[in-house]
């Protein structure tokens, strides 16, 4: 059995070449169409405002600058002084949301997956559901919340909202680490004489570091790439997170595109380099609630 | 215990006496504390708007949000919606934004995973070049898009002029018959990586003795990813399809700043006609109203997933 397999391998290997083909060229195809809009982006950003508008435009430009990086990282002129609070603040409340959110939704995701308690089914139901709703439904009620609280155009409104999507996720994320961590691991320990406590925070939190990690990724960039409610919770200038920002920067100089395609670029690189760091992690988690090994 | 008490096939009754149901939940009150935070969260920030968004689509209200004059109109914003032309011609932009954006993102994305199973040479870095649309700002993807688009230097219009495609520049995205389409690529563009990871982690699940009996009986390469690959991944096509499905029907970023629903409403979908209406036009009542029917659509497309969801924990759970 197992040599007609061996030998029937390489010609089938043979007779499927024409596919093998077609993968690469989808591929170069899907190479391109991803990465032509960021090559696209990264060439603008080194051109003067002049060089963008040519036509035919220049691929390479003649004159490459940093001119657009200067202005936006010198906080000496006022587009640098907004553009680093901006980046700041994006900073601040994605860094509280990520912790507020792996901090709540660690026992929460822990229960769901271990105990059996009435109820559960439906509460982890209604979790996953929110993230099922856009968030203009949630706008008008929240802001009056906020608003009520007293928190508009302060960042905590942001962190609590952000909370609203952060968190189910989050717990679904974790969920699906806790249900791959053997039960029988926790069993042992609580042989051996330790309370469920003490099972939980001695051989379950060291084992789902990585899901963890990841889920802190997927809070921080969720939080950082956020636009409809910072747009809609600040008002205040030197309260606006990046993508709100650089929106207001936009709709005040519509043709400066160096300077928006650089602020894009450097939007894009704190989750570009999580993610490139963090990938193994990152696409870990998302598939361990849909796909089981 | 079960296990201990016997042969199969000859069922003693066995006399158990089922708890009720709140004598189980005193039971597990303990289990109750760890997530009692995420509920709590949950309650304020969830139930609150839905229960405040349901009542006040019943209302007429005044601008500015002075909401204490408000007056009750039953459900006179809902016959106002319906009634509208708007409002069809904004449905039937949601349905082909969705439909459209949500199919090719899926193939685009399944078809990527076959290509990326195979191992070769810059197999990893390709694939991490073509996540990367997925992870970067909604925001900052609109604004590469729109300059690509820009009616007089944009990148895609100048190289179809230099292909003699067409003549001149055309203007993608404040033409009524291409901005949709136009839009449509970039959220395929944003999308796509997420059916692709799905679908690469789905693929390492089936199992090779499938693949190689089915090469031995003679299959071809598509008759093998017909009648066993595709099959064995239909539980996670599914939850990715309706994933895509329902991040596409609340899509509001890329739509918004690209075109903010222009020209004359071509590009508007429902989430930023409802943003519309509300923000930009302060009739909350009619926005509400809105808010409460995408509510209704949106739970029956979660009823489908969270029936696929348990069907693919029923598979697991039965051996």
């Amino acid at each position: 059995m197992t040599s007609t397999a061996q030998t029937s391998a390489p010609r089938g290997a043979r007779r499927i070449d024409g596919w093998r083909w077609a993968g690469r060229i989808f591929l170069a195809f899907m190479l391109l169409y991803t990465a032509l809009p960021m090559v696209w982006m990264l060439l603008t950003s080194i051109k003067s405002g002049f060089a963008a508008m040519q036509f035919p435009p220049q691929w390479w430009p003649s004159e490459p600058t940093l001119a657009s990086y200067q202005k936006l990282l010198d906080p000496q002129n006022s587009v640098g002084q907004d553009f680093l609070r901006f980046f700041w603040n994006s900073l601040f409340v994605s860094t509280v949301t990520t912790i507020l959110a792996v901090a709540v939704a660690v026992p929460a995701a822990y229960a769901f997956s271990r105990f059996r308690f009435p109820g559960r089914k439906f509460l982890f139901f209604a979790v996953l559901l929110r993230n099922m709703f856009p968030a203009v439904i949630f706008l008008v009620p929240l802001f009056i919340l906020m608003r009520w609280l007293g928190l508009v155009n302060t960042h905590g409104s942001l962190i609590l909202t952000y909370l609203t999507f952060g968190l189910p996720l989050a717990i679904w994320l974790l969920k699906g680490f806790y249900d791959n961590i053997p039960f029988q691991l926790e069993q042992a320990a609580r042989i051996d004489g330790a309370t469920r406590f003490q099972a939980f925070l001695y051989i379950v939190m060291p084992l789902s570091v990585p899901g963890i990690i990841a889920t802190a990724i997927y809070s921080f960039i969720g939080a950082w790439n956020e636009y409809i409610y910072a747009a809609t919770f600040l008002t205040k200038n030197e309260q606006l997170t990046l993508p709100v920002g650089i929106q207001r920067f936009f709709s005040e100089n519509t043709t400066d595109f160096p300077g928006l395609m650089a602020a894009s670029f450097m939007m894009s690189v704190p989750v570009v380099v999580l993610f490139l760091l963090l990938q193994k992690y990152f696409v870990r988690a998302l598939t361990e609630g849909a796909v089981k090994h | 215990m079960t296990i201990l008490e016997g042969p199969a096939g000859a069922p003693r009754k066995p006399v158990i006496r089922q708890p009720g149901l709140l004598s189980q939940m005193w039971t597990a009150r303990a289990d109750y504390l760890y997530v009692l935070p995420a509920i709590v969260v949950m309650l304020i920030v969830i139930a609150y708007p839905v229960y405040y968004t349901i009542d006040l689509s019943f209302f007429k209200t005044p601008p500015g949000l002075q909401l204490r004059d408000k007056i009750f109109v039953g459900t006179e914003n809902y016959t106002a919606i319906l009634s509208s032309e708007v409002f069809w011609k904004v449905t039937l932009n949601t349905v082909i934004w969705t439909v459209a954006s949500t199919l090719i993102a899926f193939v685009l994305g399944y078809a990527s995973a076959l290509a990326l199973h195979r191992d070769f040479a810059g197999r990893a870095v390709l694939r991490a070049i073509l996540i990367i649309p997925w992870v970067i700002s909604a925001v900052a993807a609109s604004y590469i898009w729109k300059w690509m688009y820009h009616s007089d230097f944009g990148i895609i219009g100048a190289v179809m002029v230099q292909l003699g495609l067409v003549d001149r520049q055309p203007n993608f995205i404040d033409n009524v018959h291409t901005v949709l389409p136009s839009l449509i690529v970039v959220n395929i563009w944003r999308e796509f990586p997420f059916a692709m990871i799905m679908i690469m982690a789905g693929l390492q699940t089936v199992p090779e003795q499938l693949l190689r009996a089915a090469r031995v009986d003679g299959a071809s390469a598509w008759q093998r990813f017909w009648h066993v690959t595709f099959p064995y991944l239909s539980g996670v096509s599914t939850v990715t399809i309706l994933l895509l499905a329902v991040a596409n029907f609340n899509s509001f970023i890329v739509p918004w700043i690209t075109t903010s629903g222009g020209p004359s409403n071509a590009s508007h979908i429902w989430i930023t006609h409802i943003y519309e209406l509300a923000f930009g036009r302060q009739r909350w009542g009619v926005a509400a109203a809105y808010s409460v029917l995408l509510f209704i659509i949106v739970m029956s497309l979660g009823y489908f997933y969270v029936r696929a969801l348990s069907s693919n924990e029923r598979k697991e759970d039965s051996p």
